[in-house]
């Protein structure tokens, strides 16, 4: 943070002597030589490139209590994992079975797996693993797990308290820890399997890890890496004087140039939406007695209205510079996506149709339609330190003028937005390769006063849907109800059915990486929480001499 | 053949220069109407401009738009007109309820003396050894940010230098021998504030008014370039001037140059205004 803060601060002393020198081109130059100053050059190699991505854990590295759960631990190996196109591979595993009620996972493990300190990594650990998560009831979500026992050395048996088609999931995201070596103090220096093992973490600077020699897989092809923790604007000036080598950069400044480095852009289900209250204004209140329901936005009419008149086009081409996809449900791009529910959007035309059918008309002549007394009026909340969604918040209020809907726009932190965000529509983004979210966002059982279901949508046809795709034996055959779940031809979650969300774009991430280094192919990226780009890590390879 | 200028060796001589008198006036209608005109754009611009404008965002300055447009296309000029007036309007506000409190205790501790002038002189050393803007942000994070919470810091924080002034010229003027005359005259207190005292404090109000201004404006302007409250995406001049940082790197530098500029001049205006209108109230220099 220290350095950080400190180009911040001579960012704050040039833009004084702008305004009085009015010359700009010295002002750009003076923050780059800034920042040059305070890093010693450095380029990449082999054996050391440096990432400017974000994502630091601010509550260290133990899976255990939530590190990796978006994917790609680092320091730990995981059972099963998903390649670049998102199928399920071996990791750990060498073969699991799932028993005939579904409750039963027996995973076989390879012998061969080594910690970090040497000792080899069993069953035993892998029960600790799964049983220490579901104890310390973290952000993995093992909640339905009953038990973890290994049968022998290289078996497990995971036994679940009911069928979970996204359970295997779990296995793809929670990181092994060794149960000799797992402590109070483990989330600071982690000890796993994984490709890399941690050297050093100044908390809000960096951190620096090496390749670990013990690997089983293929050896890294990068020595050391260094995780440079620097705001997005700071990880363009880094990458821009030559002292990153990957920098993840917001989609504005995608669309610059910097010498020496390629733009690669990564499709993610990273995505954005508009949430809305479902039922009418104070139906009941939250366990913390923060009120639940909008009047408007119970509608059905007001949000499909607002689905079909706002342009995703344009907010993908004027927001995100074209770095990402208009997106017409949760799950935009992943196998278990309704084709059917997309709908043609930027039809104001059709969204006043809609209103006028169910009554919504402006009988007084101020622009904004009513219904019963009611004017269509709501408050979009959207966090107030991220540009993005302040934007797509602006615009849609913007698009939804023409067709009569006013929608107040105003940014608030979460703590600020937490009391509201039951009874005003909220922009928030989600995504991930796990469908458990979408259960979570639709189910009327998740909707506890959290951030899971905060519009508390419940449709018991679509709860049953979400049940039978939970309880299906596989993700294979889950894939149907989740499918059915966004759209079945006439029941669904998304615009043509109940339309209870407004899911507005998908985001690209776009990283700047060194012309010399070679990432391969990567994989469709979940939420940005954690370094999802990490993923393949260890096949990245420096190709200069 | 060369062009010589006609010559016109017996002209009459130009028109008297102004006296200095009348420059003066000048300078106070011109920076009065400058400041004026800002306060009250927004009515006359209205919304327009405001709203997103996506195809045209990031432009630079141009005829259709002065300032620029920034990263949603938004109109910089209508945007910086609009923050300023706002500026304004709370430094309006604020330095009116500080010369309020400025001179009400500036009097009585003139006036009463003894232990009174004694506790004021006091509060207003407290205030005085307190950094202002950590007053300022303590203040306003107090009760609840926002516009208001802003307004109430800035209002609350800069009577005190004008207090003492005040201070000084009612003790002055109390001990003056035509005041001590009136009251062996048997002039009741009320006669001699309203006769003796009024016109000597009305002009030394006046200039700490309107020189109380630059300081409200440009600390609004930090207030708000912290965001104490205020959603982002409204107009107020230090977040667009925070706004601006993030673009540095990119290039776009009229995002905060022309802003910047505009919130100079501005309070610049006020200090001119302020020069400009003691040089013509105070008795030294009012004749010259």
């Amino acid at each position: 943070m220290k350095r950080d803060r400190l180009i911040r601060f001579f960012s704050a002393l040039v833009m004084g002597l702008t305004i009085t020198n009015c010359a700009s081109t010295t002002a750009e130059q003076n923050t780059n030589n800034n920042a040059a100053e305070n890093l010693p050059a450095q380029s990449g190699s082999a054996e050391q490139i440096v990432l400017a991505i974000g994502g630091e854990s601010e509550e260290g590295y133990d899976p255990t209590l939530g590190w990796g759960r978006y994917g790609a631990p680092l320091f730990q190996s995981t059972l099963l994992k998903r390649d670049e196109d998102l199928n399920i591979v071996n990791d750990l595993a060498t073969d699991y079975s799932i028993s005939e009620d579904g409750k039963t996972w027996t995973v076989m493990i390879r012998e061969d797996a080594v910690f970090s300190d040497g000792e080899p990594l069993t069953a035993a650990d892998v029960a600790y693993t799964f049983n220490k998560a579901a104890e310390s009831g973290g952000l993995t979500d093992v909640t339905q797990l009953e038990s973890a026992t290994a049968v022998d050395e290289s078996t497990v048996e995971l036994t679940l308290k009911q069928p979970q088609s996204t359970f295997v999931n779990r296995l793809i995201t929670l990181g092994i820890v060794p149960e000799h070596a797992h402590g109070e103090d483990y989330a600071r220096s982690p000890i796993g399997s994984g490709p890399y093992t941690l050297v050093q973490w100044d908390e809000g600077q960096q951190l620096i890890v090496e390749a670990n020699p013990d690997y089983y897989g293929e050896a890294p092809g990068i020595e050391r890496l260094v995780f440079l923790f620097v705001e997005e604007d700071g990880a363009f000036a880094a990458a821009k004087s030559g002292q990153a080598q990957v920098a993840a950069v917001p989609q504005s400044l995608a669309v610059q140039q910097i010498e020496g480095m390629t733009l690669r852009d990564v499709v993610s289900v990273d995505n954005r939406g508009l949430m809305f209250p479902y039922l009418p204004t104070n139906s009941k209140q939250t366990p913390d007695g923060d009120p639940i329901g909008n009047d408007v936005t119970a509608d059905l009419a007001i949000r499909q209205a607002v689905n079909y008149a706002v342009d995703r086009q344009a907010m993908v081409d004027g927001i995100l510079e074209g770095y990402g996809s208009p997106a017409y449900g949760p799950v935009s791009g992943l196998a278990w996506e309704e084709p059917k529910a997309s709908i043609e959007d930027a039809q104001p035309e059709k969204a006043k149709e809609i209103l006028s059918e169910d009554g919504w008309v402006d009988s007084d002549g101020d622009g904004i339609v009513e219904k019963d007394g009611m004017k269509a009026e709501f408050t979009i909340l959207y966090k107030a330190d991220d540009s993005i969604r302040q934007a797509l918040a602006l615009s849609t209020a913007e698009m939804l003028e023409p067709i009569g809907i006013q929608a107040n726009v105003e940014g608030k932190s979460w703590d600020d937005i937490e009391p509201l965000m039951h009874s005003n529509v909220v922009v928030f983004g989600w995504g991930s390769h796990d469908q458990t979210e979408m259960y979570n966002l639709y189910h009327s059982q998740s909707a506890q006063g959290d951030y899971y279901n905060t519009g508390y949508y419940a449709n018991s046809a679509i709860d049953s849907t979400l049940d039978l795709a939970m309880g299906a034996p596989s993700e294979a055959e889950a894939i149907t109800y989740w499918k059915a779940a966004q759209w079945d031809g006439d029941q669904g979650v998304t615009t043509k059915g109940d339309a209870a969300w407004a899911w507005l774009v998908n985001l690209d991430h776009t990283y700047f990486v060194d012309d010399c280094l070679d990432v391969g192919q990567l994989q469709v990226e979940p939420h940005g929480h954690g370094w999802p780009i990490t993923a393949n890590i260890a096949d990245w390879a420096w190709t200069c001499e | 053949m060369t062009l010589i200028a006609p010559t016109r060796p017996d002209s009459p001589p130009l028109k008297q220069q102004n006296n200095r008198r009348q420059q003066t006036l000048t300078a106070i209608a011109i920076g009065g109407i400058f400041l004026l005109a800002i306060i009250v754009s927004p009515w006359i611009l209205g919304d327009s401009g405001l709203g997103t404008m996506l195809p045209e965002r990031n432009q630079p300055p141009s005829w259709g738009h002065p300032f620029g447009t920034d990263w949603l296309g938004r109109d910089m000029l209508r945007r910086s007109l609009h923050g300023l007036s706002l500026s304004l309007r709370v430094g309006l506000l604020a330095a009116s309820v500080s010369a309020l409190i400025g001179t009400g205790l500036g009097l009585v501790a003139g006036t009463v003396g003894g232990w009174v002038d004694a506790v004021i002189i006091w509060v207003i050393d407290v205030f005085f050894s307190l950094p202002h803007l950590v007053l300022l942000i303590l203040i306003a994070f107090a009760v609840g940010g926002g516009t208001k919470g802003v307004i109430i810091a800035v209002a609350l924080t800069h009577w005190t230098s004008l207090a003492r002034v005040i201070r000084a010229e009612a003790l002055q003027v109390s001990s003056a021998d035509y005041v001590q005359l009136s009251r062996r005259l048997g002039k009741p207190s009320l006669w001699i504030a309203r006769h003796h005292m009024v016109p000597h404090i009305v002009p030394q109000l006046l200039v700490g008014l309107i020189l109380l201004f630059p300081h409200a404006i440009l600390h609004e302007a930090a207030l708000s370039f912290i965001g104490i409250g205020l959603s982002p995406h409204l107009p107020a001049i230090g977040i667009i001037l925070a706004e601006s940082m993030r673009h540095l790197s990119t290039g776009y530098w009229w995002l905060g140059v022309m802003p910047g500029l505009l919130l100079l001049l501005s309070v610049k205006a006020f200090d001119w205004l302020g020069e400009n209108v003691r040089s013509l109230l105070d008795p030294k220099t009012s004749q010259g």
